[in-house]
């Protein structure tokens, strides 16, 4: 974390040559800078302490407990991470998570890319493009999942349903049949992920030396030789990064599966955040829901420190 | 020929055919490109189209078969039926009320912590900075169990006794809803980047003249960064204004209900009434829209530098 660079700088007048005039002088400046320094970092800190610091042990502690809010906790030793270990939906929702992030990561990654390299150059409507292609990710999810739940409508009057219908098929149930259920989530997962990761490819293109692409072009690279030649291997850093951020924020999906299935149908699309929430808010199991957020954070440590290994430094400024 | 791309003198060379050649491929390239734009981006928005049109929708359409794509005929009663049948007025102002507490709490406290960590001196900095790192690490699933367990054994709140049980302490109020969320470690980074780019040399001459710590903070400095605190203003005014799981899960009360929870609520109520609950959805969407279409430049800005974590 060299990031704290500022903060170790060696004081200025110190270096200078000029002995200084007052040291006591300089010596109060540091004292008030070193109380207003605390005092200004200290609301923010106190409350991040409170509120995600002591949650963390609280969660950790009430993970070896067995808790349903009416009645006092009891220790319960190892035993949720035991059920947890032989309960197969929260594996099946860990799996789910594996595949809407296998499928819908590798699409949405490679349309972003496409929309952020064809917005790059200057076409005209570039603005309204980009904000066309941008409005999913602002929109609440709520509201963009009561969108495609009504898309998705199983009548003749959704969407899909009605477009399909001009070709003489369907209705088809797309979140009410476990064949298509996971499938209709993931489609709505690439659409609202495209977003965000097209703004990131963005300000790495920025960075694209454009003498290349006209070099390039003389030789007669057309537009793809380009694409594949160039901007793939000059995007590298920013495909691992998005990759890794988009993998942390697959599993802490959960708006989208509240509202779009619940879950279901018979479960085929629970996620390891739906299953927490069944399993504390539902079933008052709040020892074990502990149990397996305790779970949920360490696979997203991990995830978190393969995407420091593999981005290295550029975190940070 | 290949020898000519490295002098940028070369597409003026006497090669006149391929030069035309050329300038014939790009406007095909051009062309190809423009169509898949508009085909894809019309693609990108089609779910908010149909949404804005179901929301205008004769219901009686609706059981038509095939429907008609357009409504044939606007409707926009279904704004003010959705509103008598649920009461979104409350819904937004809930809301705005959250988010707009988001953005004033995230500007003051997040604010003060960034230029701390950025130009301050004191002891404590470098770990109060790795905390911060490490707290925008940890997801919010992974600690709303011990929180909302904290919110509902508040002390001496909502009947509890001062050991925080008897009672249901914050549940069901707007402590609940303001305060565990209040301050985003994410803001105090974002801050503190927006603050290690300012001069340190305006801070050393500002001391000098006599100005105090506070006054160097909030006149000298903080007015430098207008920018990047319209940005977090705008991205803690939309996290608060799309927040879900947690007002789900503290409030209970219609009058406490915020407008996301309150779709959700709604369709529940409404069920089939798809005309209805799209304006409602449209409700709940459209000013977000309208702000990031008004401060395109600072969300833009911001989410550029959220993907950076």
């Amino acid at each position: 974390m060299s990031a704290t660079a500022p903060v170790s700088a060696p004081p200025v007048a110190a270096a200078g040559p000029r002995p200084h005039p007052g040291t006591s002088r300089r010596r109060s400046v540091q004292t008030a800078e070193r109380r207003w320094g605390l005092l200004l970092a200290a609301p923010a800190t106190l409350h991040t302490l409170l509120w995600i610091g002591v949650p963390i042990i609280v969660a950790f502690v009430l993970s070896f407990t067995a808790y349903d809010v009416i009645n006092p906790p009891e220790f319960a030793g190892l035993e949720n991470y035991a059920t947890i270990f032989g309960d197969e939906l929260f594996w099946l929702s860990v799996v789910h998570n594996v595949i809407i992030a296998g499928v819908g990561i590798p699409i949405s990654m490679f349309l972003a890319l496409l929309f952020a390299v064809l917005l790059n150059r200057s076409v005209p409507g570039q603005g309204i493009f980009r904000v066309m292609v941008f409005l999913p990710h602002i929109t609440a999810t709520v509201a963009v999942a009561m969108i495609w739940l009504w898309i998705y409508n199983p009548s003749e009057s959704g969407l899909f349903n009605v477009l399909l219908g001009t070709f003489g098929i369907g209705p088809v149930p797309f979140l009410t049949n476990s064949d298509y259920a996971l499938a209709s989530v993931i489609l709505v997962t690439i659409w609202q992920g495209i977003g965000l990761k097209m703004l990131i490819y963005l300000a790495a293109l920025q960075g694209v030396d454009t003498q290349l692409y006209e070099a390039a072009e003389l030789d007669g690279a057309n537009f793809v030789q380009r694409f594949l030649k160039i901007t793939v291997p000059m995007l590298k850093p920013a495909t691992f990064f998005i990759l890794v951020t988009s993998l942390i924020g697959n599993f802490q999906t959960f708006d989208l599966i509240y509202i779009l299935t619940e879950g279901g149908p018979a479960n085929s699309t629970s996620v390891v955040t739906y299953r927490i929430y069944q399993t504390a808010f539902q079933e008052f199991r709040m020892g074990l829901a502990s149990a397996q957020s305790v779970i949920l954070l360490l696979i997203l440590v991990v995830l978190a420190l393969l995407s420091r290994k593999i981005v290295g430094g550029t975190d940070g400024d | 020929m290949a020898t000519d791309t490295h002098t940028p003198a070369g597409p003026a060379a006497p090669d006149g055919g391929r030069e035309a050649s050329l300038r014939g491929r790009r406007r095909l390239e051009r062309t190809a490109i423009m169509m898949f734009l508009v085909v894809a981006s019309l693609a990108m928005a089609a779910p908010f189209l149909w949404m804005a049109l179901s929301s205008i929708r004769d219901p009686t359409e609706l059981a038509k078969v095939p429907m008609p794509l357009i409504p044939q005929d606007p409707r926009w009663e279904n704004f003010s039926e959705a509103l008598s049948r649920a009461p979104f007025a409350i819904y937004a102002r809930n809301s705005l009320i959250l988010a707009g507490a988001a953005a004033i709490l995230n500007v003051t406290f997040a604010s003060a912590c960034g230029y701390a960590l950025a130009k301050l001196r004191f002891r404590l900095a470098p770990a109060v900075f790795g905390w911060m790192v490490a707290c925008i690490m940890i997801p919010f699933y992974a600690t709303v169990i011990p929180v909302f367990l904290m919110v509902r054994h508040m002390p001496l709140f909502g009947g509890n006794t001062i050991l925080g049980t008897g009672g249901t302490g914050w549940i069901d109020t707007w402590w609940a809803l303001i305060v565990p969320g209040a301050i985003s470690p994410f803001m105090v980074f974002l801050f503190r980047q927006f603050y290690v780019a300012t001069p340190t040399e305006l801070i050393e001459a500002a001391r000098l003249d006599g100005v105090s710590e506070l006054g160097i903070y909030t006149r000298i400095i903080t007015p430098l960064i207008t920018p990047g605190l319209l940005t977090v203003a705008l991205l803690s005014f939309e996290a608060g204004w799309n927040n879900f799981l947690w007002p789900l899960l503290v409030t209970t009360s219609d009058s406490l209900r915020v407008i996301q929870v309150g779709i959700s609520s709604f369709r529940q109520e409404a069920s089939t009434d798809w005309h209805l609950l799209m304006a409602g959805t449209t409700m709940a969407a459209v000013p977000m829209i309208i702000l990031f279409l008004v401060f395109q430049r600072y969300f833009v800005q911001g989410f550029a530098s959220s993907g950076i974590k």
